[in-house]
């Protein structure tokens, strides 16, 4: 059981980190529909600056750099070239599952053995990992989860209870509004949209050089969606994607959970690792009411 | 003459095609009441909107106490003391008064309750009744607009810009507001506002500058001009109004529609239309007043069939047609001009010739070998641009790139040859200059006489009074009650619009 939440909490960290960026990058009417691509360039460029530089700190700056360079080609197409968002992030999803295998081929040829690092360690956090129960689950976790900790909580308060936050969500609501107090609705989309990247980058990292030591095409498989998914469940509010990321962070968990004990004689594995993909096509048709950012995915254009 | 507050030299503004000021000049001394006076499309707002900072000027200068000043942005504009508040409001409905009021205004952690206090405050000294922690989207049009102006005057506005204030208030608030311009004015405050009504110039205004096509056509104090004038320098020649006395009497009494004890319950439980019971006569207008969003919209969509009634019935001829659908009541010839004709009244990327097919799309006489007959359906639109003066090229003009009053003239010929018994105008001439609108009128007049039955909604109430031969009075859904348009005052019907019944009306108005 302790097995089960932990990975829980584990396999939430990812999740959380690009919810959070979906919800802060939406509040501002932005759609991030890249956020796939972007976990995927984060996880390809965590693993090249970790393998390469023997450093995962490495990875990590070069997956936030990566994830900034395909957020900022998103805003720049859909926020100033003012192009339609879902269909310029499903090519820019494309773009990455060929840019990042080619790339990889580029500097590693065709390893024939995969090529691995030591993903990143779990630190028992002195005294807090010794409470019965909660410890092992909460407090013995890697250094990211601990970033989100911090996070999830700061980021509800920059959207509630700040000028920053007050117009971020504005944004989303009334451009217009935004625009006639002075404030620059372009800049603060792409800057969300931007601060959505380096976040999701960080989150693409965590699967390679995280939690796998390595890289594959398909190491993301839909997670990004699933963040993107969260983000809708959670009602556009960084406690609602707790709550969402807690629950997709279970189901992952119990796929690991029964590939590890092997009893997929009961049931088979495939049905878990689907687990979450499920549970997103249940929990988006069975919420009832929505209260969705009024001009989600609207670009702004002034008249004239 | 002292130093004018505010200045505008010289100021021009081109768009792609069109030019939208040219060569505009004048100025706003302090506590001076500016009218900006002109049709829809005279360029006031455009004006405006280069002097807060929205648009950039093309030519001209500004200046503020005789000195020359660059506005490039509405920041640089509020911190010289200007504020400006937009025909459609800068507000987010899903944010409280406070929220909406400290945007931009306030920098790092929010204290909502101190903010509140504050904002209490400076509401009381305008006597506004506002509760900071209210949703923008609870409240009502003429409170939204207060807000608005509590969001200039937390600013500390020297210079308010209104554009078209009163066009959603009761003649009530309107009167109100015109108390907060005069009082605000008194501490050496200046206001300009932009407006097609003359009453209302003549009211409230000092002075008033006259725009006609991008320039300037008149800049006259108030004490030394008067209506006629100033409508013949807005408009640029005389216009043939329509006339109560034009109208021949309704002589047909037969009973064409009928709504009975028609409720319509939303989603949320609240009622938008609650028990209304309304007969329409052959030849007869009745119009539908009250302040936008009382449920007009719905008592349209019930009447073309868009939407169904939760209770009660609709009867055309005697027939109960309350179950029929859309398509049955365009054959059985109810028309209908929404009020957002963007939306829902045509396709904007369709030319004119298959907008005006788009309603009778199925009907056999369009086609030839089951393809649309091309021919045929141009020498229509032709016929119809011929009939309602359209101004465009061709039928195959995209209807984009039409005037408003054009667009709105195309749905008009189409609803007015698909409405043969029934005609449902909803808010027609809105938006529109008055060519357009009289135009409009002298077709809603023409069809009555061909014996049609008019249903007008509009907000406008000199439209209503002027067209119609009853009025009923929507106000949250409800008929407030039908008279006879003799029997009503301005007053009154202000009144009736702001939710008061009948009897306690004439006790003190009448």
């Amino acid at each position: 059981m302790i097995f089960l939440l932990s990975t829980t909490i584990m396999m939430g960290t990812p999740l959380l980190f690009g919810a959070l960026a979906e919800v802060i990058a939406e509040r501002t009417g932005m759609m991030v529909t890249a956020i796939e691509g972007i976990f995927l360039m984060g996880a390809w460029a965590g693993f090249v600056g970790g393998y390469l530089s023997g450093s995962l700190t490495l990875g990590f700056l070069s997956a936030m750099l990566a994830g900034l360079l395909v957020a900022a080609l998103y805003g720049w197409i859909c926020i100033y070239l003012k192009q339609h968002q879902v269909v310029t992030g499903v090519a820019i999803n494309l773009l990455a599952v060929g840019l990042c295998s080619f790339l990889y081929r580029v500097i590693f040829g065709v390893p024939i053995t995969p090529l691995t690092v030591n993903p990143l360690a779990t630190i028992p956090i002195p005294l807090l990992s010794d409470i019965p129960l909660l410890g092992p689950i909460l407090f013995n976790q890697t250094i990211l989860t601990y970033i989100i900790y911090l996070l999830a909580p700061l980021s509800y308060f920059m959207l509630y209870k700040t000028s920053i936050g007050l117009t971020i969500r504005s944004a989303g609501e009334n451009p217009e509004a935004v625009d006639v107090a002075g404030i620059n609705v372009l800049r603060v989309r792409f800057l969300t949209v931007l601060l959505a990247g380096v976040m999701g980058g960080v989150a693409g990292a965590f699967y390679s050089i995280g939690f796998l030591g390595m890289f594959t095409t398909n190491i993301i498989g839909g997670r990004g969606w699933i963040a993107f998914a969260i983000c809708f469940l959670g009602n556009w509010n960084p406690k609602g994607a707790v709550i969402g990321t807690l629950a997709f962070g279970f189901a992952e968990a119990i796929a690991i959970y029964m590939q590890s004990t092997g009893n997929s004689a009961l049931f088979p594995n495939e049905l878990f690792i689907a687990l979450p993909y499920i549970m997103t096509i249940v929990l988006t048709v069975s919420r009832k009411s929505f209260s969705v950012p009024a001009k989600l995915g609207v670009p702004y254009v002034k008249e004239n | 003459m002292e130093t004018a507050f505010f200045e505008l030299r010289g100021i021009s503004k081109y768009f792609a095609k069109v030019i939208a000021n040219q060569d505009v000049s004048f100025s706003i001394q302090r506590g001076e009441v500016l009218a900006l006076l002109g049709e829809n499309g005279a360029g006031k707002s455009t004006i405006m909107k280069i002097l807060y900072g929205l648009y950039k000027a093309d030519e001209g200068k500004l200046f503020k106490d005789g000195k020359e000043i660059k506005i490039d942005s509405p920041k640089e504009a509020m911190e010289l003391g200007i504020s400006m508040i937009q025909q459609h409001f800068s507000l987010v409905p899903a944010h409280t008064v406070t929220e909406n009021i400290i945007l931009g205004n306030v920098k790092g952690i929010i204290e909502q309750k101190l903010l509140g206090e504050e904002i209490k405050r400076l509401a009381k000294l305008y006597g506004f009744e506002l509760n900071p922690d209210d949703y923008i989207r609870d409240l009502a049009v003429g409170v939204q607009q207060k807000v608005e102006i509590l969001k200039a005057l937390y600013q500390k506005t020297n210079l308010l810009i209104m554009d078209e204030p009163t066009a959603v208030l009761t003649p009530q608030e309107a009167e109100n507001l015109m108390g907060f311009v005069k009082d605000f004015t008194a501490q050496g405050n200046s206001v300009i506002f932009i407006t097609h009504k003359l009453k209302e110039v003549m009211s409230v205004a000092d002075r008033i500058i006259v725009m006609r096509a991008g320039r300037v056509y008149g800049d006259i104090k108030r004490a030394e001009t008067n209506e006629l004038e100033l409508s013949k320098l807005m408009i640029g020649r005389d216009l043939n109004w329509v006339n109560k006395d034009e109208r021949q009497e309704s002589l047909d009494q037969e009973v064409r529609l009928e709504l009975q004890q028609v409720t319509l319950q939303e989603k949320t439980g609240v009622p938008a239309l609650k028990d209304i019971s309304l007969t329409l006569h052959k030849g007869e207008i009745l119009g539908i007043a009250g302040v936008s969003g009382n449920g007009q919209q719905e008592l349209c969509e019930i009447v073309c069939g868009a939407l169904l009634p939760t209770k009660g019935r609709v009867l055309l001829d005697g027939e109960d047609i309350t179950e029929r659908k859309i398509r049955d009541r365009i054959d059985l010839g109810i028309g209908y001009v929404p009020a957002d004709r963007s939306s829902d009244g045509m396709i904007m990327d369709m030319s004119i010739a298959e907008n005006m097919l788009l309603k009778s799309s199925y009907d056999k006489k369009w086609q030839k070998r089951g393809f649309i007959d091309k021919q045929k359906l141009n020498q229509y639109a032709l016929q119809e641009i011929r009939d309602y003066s359209i101004k465009a090229p061709s039928p195959e003009t995209i209807a984009r790139g039409l005037s408003g009053g054009n667009q709105q003239k195309v749905v008009l010929a189409r609803e007015v040859d698909n409405g043969e018994k029934v005609i449902v105008f909803d808010q027609p001439t809105r938006g529109l200059d008055l060519g357009a609108v009289n135009h409009i009128h002298q077709v809603i007049l023409k069809e009555r006489a061909k014996g049609k039955s008019i249903l007008l909604v509009s907000t406008e109430l000199s439209e209503i009074f002027a067209l119609s031969d009853r009025i009923a009075i929507l106000y949250k859904g409800e008929i407030q009650g039908v008279f006879n348009s003799a029997e009503l005052t301005t007053e009154k019907i202000g009144l009736l619009m702001a939710g008061f019944r009948e009897g306690e009306v004439s006790n003190d108005a009448g």
